[in-house]
């Protein structure tokens, strides 16, 4: 199986505390078309609205911004997503009365756009140095019209039959979060598991190896 | 992970030294729940260790939270009866009482308007309440604190180089006093105020603060000699 290629920038933005540019997908390809790229910053934490605030813990908010028009309904399903892991992540209870704002926007999609817009919101919590319970990290995993599995996305769009998204955590590798569309067996669901949890140590890797060196 | 490694969130420390049952942990670590005698990080960064038994993490924090203690500059956002609410840089609004200026009464209050910069002292910061302030020592002097000149410069620089300014090793302050006079008054919440007698001293002083962000100790000096 290939492996993915990842690429990050830290702190691209100034005014959030954090922010991240993540970038994954294979350069050589031709530039800027076989990559998916998504820009993070977070700001946190930050004075709360009155509505929104929760005497126990941070409120986490989250912000997609698709590459062009408003956010439509699929972009609020990724948000809630992005948001909920957010949210297990985040040590919240050390914030409490506050928020932490997270807003992120597409850059370029190649298939693999909510595991990149993951991954970068990992990248951007880490660069603001907020206090993490663990690190979180994304793997998509596509299934073709010929029964196969593969981590990068088939060159054409209509050959895509299912394909699966899934979020680990960077001490057990447990899954936070999983996330599917298409259809497909029990059986292929459980090996585009097993494939992920495998790939998902090379994003820690690569995590760990961007903050170092960035630090 | 041992001292001085890199760690990022979700590792744990496992040999963990203390004196009679007692570590101190500093930010970024936190006690592990599943093995009490262990240390998770919860920051990305460096593991730090001070003998007998201290330990922390030094990453690069952006955002100021507040410490009981802590001297921040912080501007006048609004006044609201006898008190005013200050910005120091944290998620909530700090709050100052008039009467806590030295000298002040309650037929006699201090002239303070808003956007007015403070030098103040945290009295009480609790993550649970608002981070509560006063410009007077526990002897009711205000020594250094109070209401800074408007004729001052108010700029933000990184939470990192803040701590490192205020180390009383720290070359810099001096070595730049030596060829520009100037007043300084630095808050550990990434706040500084700034007054020269010309803006073009301000100007070189900031850009000599900036050029420090990235430089380790030894080096800003001869950093700064290219910005006379």
């Amino acid at each position: 199986m290939e492996k993915l290629n990842f690429s990050c920038k830290l702190g691209v933005l100034s005014r959030p505390d954090g922010s991240a540019m993540f970038c994954e997908g294979d350069l050589k390809i031709s530039s800027f078309l076989g990559e998916t790229i998504v820009i993070a910053g977070l700001y946190g934490p930050v004075e709360v609205k009155m509505q929104k605030v929760l005497i126990d813990k941070a409120s986490v908010e989250c912000s997609y911004r698709p590459k062009s028009g408003l956010p439509g309904v699929e972009d609020r399903l990724y948000e809630s997503l992005i948001r909920n892991i957010c949210e297990t992540s985040l040590m919240a209870a050390l914030y409490p009365r506050s928020a932490v704002l997270i807003t992120l926007q597409e850059m370029h999609n190649n298939g693999q756009l909510i595991s990149c817009a993951i991954n970068a919101a990992c990248l951007a919590c880490l660069d603001s140095g907020i206090d993490m319970k663990f690190m979180f990290g994304s793997v998509t995993c596509f299934l073709t019209k010929q029964e196969e599995l593969c981590l990068k996305p088939p060159i054409n769009e209509k050959d895509i039959k299912a394909f699966f998204v899934f979020v680990f955590d960077n001490t057990k590798g447990r899954i936070l979060a999983s996330h599917t569309k298409g259809s497909f067996s029990k059986e292929q669901y459980e090996e585009a598991l097993h494939l992920s949890r495998e790939e998902s140590k090379n994003v820690f890797i690569f995590f760990k190896k961007s903050m170092h060196t960035n630090d | 992970m041992s001292v001085n490694d890199f760690v990022l969130p979700g590792d744990v420390v496992q040999t963990v030294k203390s004196v009679r049952g007692v570590t101190v942990v500093g930010p970024g670590l936190r006690q592990n729940e599943e093995k009490p005698n262990t240390l998770c990080v919860t920051q990305a960064g460096k593991l730090c260790f001070k003998e007998p038994n201290t330990y922390w993490i030094e990453g690069k924090r952006n955002r100021y939270i507040p410490k009981k203690g802590d001297l921040v500059v912080g501007i006048v956002v609004k006044k609201v009866g006898d008190t005013l609410k200050i910005d120091i840089g944290s998620a909530e609004f700090a709050s100052l009482s008039m009467l806590a200026f030295e000298g002040a009464t309650k037929k006699q209050k201090p002239d303070v308007q808003v956007g007015d910069i403070i030098y103040a002292k945290l009295l009480n910061a609790h993550r649970e309440m608002e981070p509560e302030l006063v410009c007077i020592d526990s002897y009711y002097k205000a020594g250094k604190l109070g209401v800074l000149s408007n004729d001052g410069y108010l700029i933000n620089i990184s939470l990192n180089l803040a701590q490192r300014l205020l180390s009383i090793e720290n070359p810099l302050l001096r070595t730049l006093g030596k060829k520009i006079p100037y007043e300084i008054v630095l808050g550990v919440n990434r706040k500084m105020w700034l007054f020269a007698k010309k803006a073009k001293d301000i100007i070189t002083l900031v850009r000599c603060f900036e050029a420090a962000e990235n430089q380790i100790d030894k080096n800003i000096i001869e950093v700064c000699k290219q910005f006379k």
